[in-house]
């Protein structure tokens, strides 16, 4: 079995918080010397064991809170784990939230720029690519105002432009579809299915069900900060919409959503047409 | 440490984005630009001249300085670019939290940018002091070419104080408001508007002695008021000074760096 682009062993996360307020120096010292510094530990993920393997596209989800975006971070690097390990290979590229790092006084151009060197990217990479990233954007005559005068959905675009600019070897996305009008969402899931084919590892973070059957092999259910469930998607999304204890015709809605058929067949016979 | 210095080199492409950023912002809104960094040292230069020859009427003789205005501009200018440059670098993750949450960008790319930026704003603001040089008929001597080392150690200097705060300053709210009571005494415990002279006789100039800050000051302005470079012994003190502090900044911020996105 080739390694694993991803891979957390027994890996917890504990976000402390204190439950006096210890904002002061002053009352920390306080506290720390009476030693009664008190935190409210509240452990986000629990003893996640994963393993990803290359070109796999891993749907997650679960309720508000679950975990899952906790789980998001510690994959692109932004946590590190409490205790346990997360170890990723290769590229990654996160869109945990679009529009992260836009400086607003800077125009679309400078940001696409500012961008993808928070992403790690070399000024010369980006002088290779801006034209594409503004094609892909469709943000032609508003690339040099600044970034202020963008509605939600330009800045989800370009965000997303920049962010998919280069093909990684991981690419997380966290709830970041769902913006943007119905042609660009069609462009989002292209690029998708093209980094799928060029082997990218995919972890789609998505409350948005028939995405994830759409383009996900495997799903992760996350329960309270557990992996409660790993596998086939289309069982663990029935589980999953059933424990979300929906009145029946709203719960047999979703259910239909997920009935669709994964778009793997097509894809091969396109990929053979072509 | 290692990695994180590796990773550091891998986003310099940022890290010069950032100092651009930084001095876009600062002189993009003002007309005449980065005139007016330069006005604010020479009119507290003018001012100090006017408050410490007619008011107090300061005596000179004596206390080795040989012009009064040089004296003073060089101490501010390095005042300024040591105390912004805290102050930017240690706001700087807080300023960009957002980004330290979803991104994994190597976090002391932050508080590098806001010194290097300082570092820009300080070269930018040596032209006019070599302007009152030549005013002043002061002498341009070939020690000025020395001033490289004095900036180079005060830039360690100052960016080991920022990796220090910075993460302090995440952790405890109130450090910001202490490192501002600080400077402003420090200001005063620095001979940057007097003459170290006048004080040495009081009890407590061994504060102003042992002030590692002096020690970096009298390097930098050695040069340029006295034309001298400044003897080893000195240069050694402050050597050591800025090593230290790099050293303990660079090790307090890597030793807290894994923490930092819980609390912003």
């Amino acid at each position: 079995m080739p390694e694993p682009v991803i891979q957390i062993e027994n890996m917890s996360l504990c976000y402390r918080l204190a439950t006096q307020k210890v904002g002061s120096l002053k009352e920390y010292l306080i506290h720390f010397l009476r030693g009664s510094l008190e935190y409210q530990q509240l452990w986000a993920l629990k003893k996640i064991d994963l393993e990803v393997g290359s070109g796999e596209i891993v749907g997650v989800v679960g309720r508000n809170g679950a975990g899952k975006s906790t789980l998001a971070k510690v994959i692109t690097g932004v946590l590190q784990p409490t205790e346990g390990s997360c170890r990723v290979r290769g590229t990654i590229s996160p869109i945990l939230e679009l529009g992260t790092g836009f400086d607003y006084e800077l125009t679309g151009y400078e940001n696409i720029y500012l961008n993808a060197l928070l992403l790690g990217r070399q000024r010369k990479e980006v002088d290779e690519r801006v034209d594409e990233i503004i094609e892909f954007s469709g943000l032609h005559e508003f690339i040099h105002s600044p970034v202020r005068n963008y509605s939600t959905g330009m800045m989800a675009r370009l965000g997303f432009a920049v962010a998919t600019g280069w093909v990684p070897d991981v690419l997380i996305l966290d709830e970041v579809l769902a913006v943007g009008d119905v042609r660009f969402v069609s462009r989002c899931h292209q690029r998708l299915r093209e980094f799928r084919r060029a082997g990218t590892t995919i972890v789609l973070v998505s409350h948005s069900l028939p995405e994830i059957v759409k383009h996900c092999s495997r799903c992760l259910w996350i329960d309270e900060g557990l992996l409660k469930a790993d596998g086939d998607p289309q069982g663990i999304l029935g589980d999953y919409i059933e424990d979300a204890d929906l009145p029946a015709d709203l719960a047999a809605e979703e259910l239909s959503a997920t009935q669709l058929d994964a778009e793997e067949p097509t894809e091969v016979a396109a990929v053979k047409a072509e | 440490m290692k990695i994180q210095l590796v990773r550091l080199y891998d986003y310099r492409d940022l890290i010069v984005a950032l100092v651009f950023r930084e001095l876009k912002v600062r002189y993009r809104r003002s007309v005449i630009g980065f005139m007016w960094s330069m006005l604010q040292p020479l009119l507290m230069m003018i001012v100090l001249q006017f408050v410490f020859s007619t008011l107090f009427t300061m005596e000179l003789r004596g206390t080795g300085i040989r012009s009064y205005p040089v004296y003073v501009l060089a101490g501010i200018l390095f005042w300024n670019f040591f105390s912004q440059s805290i102050l930017t670098s240690m706001n700087s993750l807080r300023a960009n939290a957002n980004i330290l949450q979803k991104l994994p960008v190597p976090m002391a790319a932050f508080p590098v940018a806001a010194v290097l930026s300082g570092l820009v704003n300080l070269l930018l603001a040596l032209i006019p002091l070599v302007g009152l040089l030549i005013a002043q008929g002061h002498p341009l001597g070939y020690q000025l070419f020395f001033l490289p080392v004095p900036i180079l150690l005060a830039a360690m200097f100052t960016l080991g104080a920022g990796l220090l705060l910075a993460p302090l300053s995440i952790f405890f709210t109130d450090v910001v408001e202490m490192v501002n009571v600080c400077l402003t005494l420090f200001f005063y415990l620095t001979p940057i508007i007097y003459p170290k002279t006048i004080v040495s006789d009081h009890p407590f100039y061994w504060v102003i002695r042992f002030n590692p800050i002096r020690s970096i000051l009298e390097i930098f302005r050695d040069p340029i008021h006295l034309s001298k470079i400044p003897p080893l012994s000195h240069l050694s003190v402050s050597l050591a000074i800025a090593v230290i502090a790099l050293g303990l900044g660079a090790w307090v911020f890597h030793r807290a760096s894994d923490r930092i996105p819980f609390y912003i």
